[in-house]
């Protein structure tokens, strides 16, 4: 199916929100996948990476497009030189600070305060402003000329150091980038998560600055994709906190495909992390969530793996859903963040089909939900024996009749009552101990202005 | 006021310019008189002016007949052969107050005599009043700055003896004494150079006060007559005496003659004259009106025709008084024409720039031009003159009744309005009044956002025909294949990205009303709702809280259109539910009960109606707002059934209260309106009965003034077969074991995929207690889920549980 593929292809949306490297490494995984031809993959290389740095692969590149034979340009070749040339000068000035950043001494002195930690550095070394800025221009070089470990490194060190929130913000953005492309997943994670706190806590005088920096924040995270485990659950919580999902609503909602993919697939990531029967309740919560949030971008965004959660959770017509969910198979395959988590997406989606079947019917016949499923009967059955095992569904399966039985008790009301009130008291202790804390806080103030009245 | 009309010629001019006349001819009046009038009270004075008014006629034949000089005077003879008619005595009203001045000063006198403060204060305030009517037509009288001065040194002395003294004053007197010390000074201040005058040569000032304490002197006649003369002779008319008091720049005109000659030069003066009597009583708008146009075509320069527009324009919205519903239709078209002119005038001369910053022009001395090339700046506002023509087309719309051929006449020219708003938008754009082109574009907007896209494209169409082919606006380029929706998206773009805050509001509000009714409902409600004007709009003035109102209503008929039930049943709750519809939308006065309107607040409430041709349709939106509220609450009736709180939760309290009273009814013939068809309808649904209340539902008459009517009833007939399922399974499931798909999909006539689909649907919602059975392809009930009260009164304890836990805040 190219014709649905393609025109489900979300790449050219996402390309403006990327940055140059990492559009860069978006390609290469595109040309692994074979989706565009190899030629248009190449030019495209080429002239994302015509302004970066990263001179040899130019050349590269170049040579790859134009034959082996090709001289290369004239310019690029100078500009080789240019850049040498300034590395170079980088390293030199830089040299000093890095002499002192990476003194054990001084690592063992630094604190979160980057105000406090640049007094230590200045009272002791004579370090000025200006030479912490090098280090932050130093790693955006290196950056550009693809030393990522490097860079990273200079950026950590600069943010340590530094003061100027505008440029901490820049080079947490270049930390982030730096570890996707050297494929520090733990560290990325947490550098996500710091640039989260940033942009939020930051009062932006102009709205719309956030509303973009979240933006490519979003994009920036799909990057996970390519992982399968780490940082899953983080990038749920991150797609589904309002202030993302707004944005994600008025900037950028084809993201709901990959928010989709999140939401869905982290049920298993959530059944391996802890058996808590809570998760279960969170996972219906943020289904339910997305469900509100397809069904009203509906109309200005909707591919095949949207439309299978409306189908199931909206229309409720199954019929449309296994449509929808083979479509989106291939939408998932095709697609170069999601390709990774193709099979679990499939499983988990499986499940919800499952699970809502059996929630609303009482006696299924097995051919039929397999074919709901897309699985043969066999497979169906062996499937629906595994349901009946991992979650505790009461049915029971009719070999005779080809059916599962599912028995439905009615809740007594003895059981809801227990269920609604379960969390109270709990909540009720949070409660109290928020209001002694409060009532704590100001009677201390009261009171020491009380005190010395009394006195 | 009919006076005037009637009179047909200019009363009131003649008046005052018999007041000239009066006072020229007093002074051959003997002392003796004068003594006489001033021991007259001021009543009588009153009286004899009018009377005097009234005896016009009367006075040009007996003049007529006695010879030209004095035919208004009490000459000696009339004045003895009248001695029946009473004292009646002639003065002007300059003369009254001359005496009343002089009375006042001879008592503060005596009361300096005898020390009297409180007696000094009260005079002197009496005095100050007097002078300061009389300064707002002529200057001050020396009488009076010989009297302040006196005072004054009178004053200081008394403050220095009092010091001196030992014997303290009495207490009242101290304060008064005080109290006008601090008047005095300041008042003195305002005519510090004439007192001065008078302290540096008392008896020179005082000869010249000797000619003043004569009632009107030929001097100061002289002196002060030039400006008043000017005035005079603006005001046209009378003086048929053609006994010229001054030798001024300027020919008075004699009544018959008619021939107005207004030089070039004098226009400036008269034009100022025209702008101090504005706002004045007695001045003869419409003469001064016919002044100005004749002005007009004397006039010369372009800056005299600018200045002469101006004022014309001006003058021309004074007209309409506040007694006068609206400005007369003739009126209005004149000044429709001369803005274009001015507008014209200005397009061809850029370098003439009318600004409301402007500095006043000294133009007495020479008349300015631009100099170097840099634009000469003029005083006045072009935007409020289209503002104000804007204003008065609406209100005549608000007056004039709807269902007459007037009123259609008056819409038309609405294309005419149009393209003079667009033709000054152009001009604004190009002298880069900023605040002015955002003025003018709400005008603009504000006459094209409920208006559908055909009719904005004519309007459009036949604007732009009128004006001239170089004439073309950056925000808003004209062309023939244009897209009614692109121009209002220009245009609210322009207005979001100014300061104001009004227009900004009015802008959205207008661009969401022309998306609703264009059926982009959902752009319609993720403007309204990124605008966050849900929050403020309370806040808003009215006319901005009425625009939400109309704007609300259209998207919830635009929801309707769209097949989106709740969502427009939401959007009409708030305005429908209330049931103050008209009151809410202005359109029409609503009798409150109970509730005592003022005249006034009922005169502000008409002016802000909604004119006729701009109405939303009322009975549509109640029969809109009841059928998607049927649609909603019979299911939900349904639903709560038997359940205690059932009675409280209601979705449309209006349509249940309908509901009740149509319950209660004896007997219930067959419909006759809209109400009657959707309560059967309700009443049909309730009992399952779906192609009965589809009948009704589609029998409905208003359905036709939607666009696509054959859709929506198509689409009410579906959703009727919907929620006809929906209520027949809450209301009959719990007699049934299980129910066969098929068949309850023939009952309600759609497909079993569909009916699976639904009852999918509740079943997962856990609106009802059943399970579908694939084998048998039937709904299975589960039976005994009938709580008891206890248990239902303990599910609720435990809801409200969790609730107050919920509403704790954490800070």
């Amino acid at each position: 199916m190219p014709s649905t593929t393609t025109s489900y292809d979300l790449v050219p949306r996402i390309l403006p929100y990327l940055d140059r490297l990492l559009i860069f490494a978006l390609l290469e995984h595109l040309s692994e996948q074979k989706l565009y031809p190899a030629e248009v993959l190449l030019q495209a290389k080429y002239d994302v990476m015509k302004d970066t740095n990263m001179m040899d692969y130019i050349s590269e590149t170049y040579k790859a497009i134009h034959g082996e034979d090709a001289t290369v340009p004239q310019e690029i070749t100078e500009r080789r030189k240019v850049v040498l040339e300034k590395l170079v000068e980088f390293e030199k000035k830089a040299e000093k600070m890095l002499e002192i950043v990476r003194n054990p001494e001084v690592v063992n002195a630094l604190r979160s305060d980057p105000a406090q930690n640049f007094s230590y550095v200045k009272d002791n070394y004579g370090v000025t402003p200006e030479m912490v800025d090098i280090l932050y221009h130093y790693g955006k070089f290196q950056y550009n000329c693809g030393k990522y470990a490097e860079a990273a490194e200079h950026l950590y060190q600069f943010r340590t150091l530094s003061n100027d929130t505008e440029l901490v913000i820049s080079a947490t953005w270049g930390k982030l980038a730096a570890e996707i492309m050297t494929l520090q997943w733990e560290n990325a994670v947490s550098e996500l998560l710091k640039l989260k706190e940033l942009i939020d806590q930051k009062s932006f005088t102009d709205p719309l600055v956030q509303l973009n920096h979240r933006t490519w924040l979003i994009h920036w995270a799909l990057f996970f994709f390519f992982n399968a485990e780490t940082g899953r659950e983080k990038l749920t919580d991150l797609f589904l906190s309002s202030a993302y999902l707004n944005a994600i609503q008025t900037s950028c909602p084809w993201i709901l495909r990959y928010v989709t993919v999140t939401v869905l697939t982290s049920r298993n990531a959530r059944k391996t992390a802890a058996g808590r029967s809570s998760t279960y309740a969170t996972y219906q919560k943020q289904i339910r969530e997305l469900v509100r949030v397809i069904k009203q971008e509906r109309y200005e965004y909707s591919d095949a793996v949207t439309d299978f959660v409306y189908a199931l959770y909206v229309d409720f017509d199954f019929e449309e859903a296994q449509t929808k969910l083979a479509e989106s198979a291939d939408v998932v395959k095709t697609d170069p963040f999601l390709v990774g988590s193709a099979d679990e997406f499939l499983e988990s989606a499986r499940h919800l089909v499952s699970e809502l079947y059996c929630q609303i019917h009482q006696r299924i016949d097995i051919r039929d939900l397999s074919a709901r499923l897309n699985l043969s009967a066999e497979e169906g059955e062996k499937w629906i024996v595994n349901l009946i095992r991992d979650t505790r569904v009461d049915a029971k399966i009719d070999f005779s009749e080809g059916t599962v039985i599912m028995n439905h008790p009615p809740q007594s009301v003895y059981q809801q009552v227990i269920e609604r009130t379960k969390g109270l008291s709990f909540r009720t202790n949070q409660v109290l101990a928020h209001m002694l804390t409060t009532r704590n806080a100001t009677a201390a103030v009261s009171g020491a202005e009380g005190g010395e009245a009394q006195e | 006021m009919s006076r005037f009309f009637a009179g047909g010629s200019s009363d009131s001019e003649t008046e005052s310019s018999e007041e000239e006349l009066y006072s020229e001819s007093e002074e051959e009046k003997s002392e003796e008189e004068l003594s006489e009038d001033e021991e007259e009270s001021t009543e009588e004075d009153e009286s004899e002016i009018e009377s005097s008014d009234e005896d016009d006629g009367r006075g040009f034949l007996k003049a007529g007949a006695k010879g030209s000089a004095s035919r208004f005077l009490r000459g000696e003879e009339s004045d003895e052969s009248d001695e029946d008619e009473s004292k009646r005595v002639v003065k002007s009203a300059k003369d009254k107050r001359l005496e009343e001045i002089d009375a006042i000063i001879r008592t503060i006198e005596n009361a300096r005599k005898i020390n009297d403060w409180v007696h000094i204060s009260n005079e002197f305030d009496k005095l100050n009043k007097i002078i300061a009517k009389a300064s707002q037509q002529g200057d001050t009288p020396k009488l009076y700055i010989k009297a302040i001065a006196e005072l004054e040194d009178f004053m200081n002395e008394t403050i220095k003896t009092e010091k001196d003294s030992k014997k303290k004053m009495n207490a009242t007197n101290a304060r008064a004494l005080n109290s006008i010390k601090q008047r005095i000074k300041k008042n003195n201040r305002q005519y510090e150079h004439l007192i001065d005058k008078f302290r540096a040569d008392p008896d020179g000032f005082l000869l010249e006060a000797e000619e003043v304490l004569e009632p009107v002197s030929q001097v100061k006649m002289r002196k002060g007559a030039e400006f008043e003369a000017a005035a005079a002779a603006i005001r046209l008319g009378a003086a048929a005496t053609a006994e010229d008091t001054s030798d001024a720049a300027f020919s008075t005109i004699g009544r018959g003659g008619r021939t107005i000659t207004i030089t070039p030069e004098s226009i400036f003066k008269q034009l100022r004259a025209i702008l101090e009597a504005r706002g004045k009583k007695n001045t003869d708008k419409a003469e001064q009106i016919r002044n100005m146009e004749k002005m007009l075509s004397v006039a010369a320069t372009i800056y005299q025709k600018i200045r002469v527009l101006l004022v014309l324009i001006a003058t021309r919205f004074d007209l309409t008084t506040s007694t006068a519903s609206f400005m007369p239709v003739n009126q209005w078209k004149s000044a429709q024409e001369e803005i274009i002119k001015l507008l014209e005038i200005l397009e061809e001369n850029p370098l003439y720039v009318v600004q409301e910053d402007a500095e006043d022009i000294d133009e007495d001395e020479e008349e300015p031009v631009p100099k170097d090339s840099k634009p000469l700046k003029i005083f006045g506002s072009v935007i409020s003159l289209v503002e104000r023509l804007d204003d008065e087309f609406t209100r005549s719309l608000q007056n004039i009744d709807p269902h007459t051929p007037e009123y259609i006449d008056r819409l038309k020219e609405e294309s005419v309005l149009y393209s003079t708003i667009i033709r000054s938008q152009v001009y604004f754009e190009r002298a880069k009044l900023d605040p002015s082109v955002s003025r003018v574009l709400v005008r603009r907007l504000e006459l094209l956002y409920y208006k559908p896209e055909q009719l904005i494209l004519s309007v459009e169409k036949l604007a732009w025909s009128t004006l001239r082919d170089s004439l073309e606006s950056e925000i808003t380029r004209y062309s023939e294949d244009e897209d009614a929706s692109q121009l209002i998206n220009a245009i609210c773009v322009k207005l979001y990205n100014q300061d104001n805050r009004l227009f900004r509001t009015r802008a959205m509000l207008c661009h969401v009303y022309h998306h609703a009714l264009h059926n982009r409902y959902f752009h319609a409600r993720d403007l309204l709702l990124m605008s966050h004007l849900q929050a403020t709009i309370h806040t808003a003035d009215i006319s901005t809280q009425i625009l939400y109102n109309r704007t609300l209503v259209q998207v919830g008929l635009c929801a309707f259109r769209e097949g989106m039930i709740s969502e427009s049943q939401q959007a009409l709750q708030e305005i429908c539910g209330t049931g103050r519809v008209k009151e809410l939308l202005a359109q029409g006065i609503q009798m409150q009960r109970y509730a005592q309107t003022s005249p006034e607040q009922e005169k502000i409430e008409r002016q802000r109606q909604i004119p006729f041709h701009m109405h939303i349709n009322l009975e549509l939106l109640e029969c809109v707002y009841l059928t998607s509220s049927m649609l909603l609450e019979i299911p939900f009736m349904a639903q709560s059934g038997s359940s205690p709180d059932a009675k409280k939760k209601t979705i449309s309290k209006p349509f249940r209260r309908m509901l009740d009273y149509h319950e209660r009814q004896v007997f219930t013939g067959p419909p006759e309106n809209t109400r009657d068809h959707i309560m059967q309808a309700s009443k049909a649904l309730a009992t399952g009965d779906w192609a009965k209340a589809r009948e009704l539902i589609r029998a409905i008459k208003i359905w036709d003034l939607i666009p696509g009517t054959d859709n929506i009833k198509q689409m009410l007939g579906e959703k009727i077969q919907d929620e006809g399922l929906r209520t027949y399974l809450f209301t009959y499931g719990q007699f049934y074991e299980t129910l066969s798909i098929a068949s309850l999909a023939s009952m309600f006539d759609m497909s079993e995929g569909k009916a699976t689909a639904l009852v999918s649907k509740m079943i997962s919602y856990n609106d009802v207690a059943a399970a579908l059975d694939q084998k048998t392809n039937a709904i299975a009930f589960i039976p005994g889920v009938e709580y008891s009260r206890l248990q239902n009164l303990a599910l609720a304890l435990s809801d409200k549980a969790v609730q107050l836990i919920d509403s704790y805040k954490y800070r």
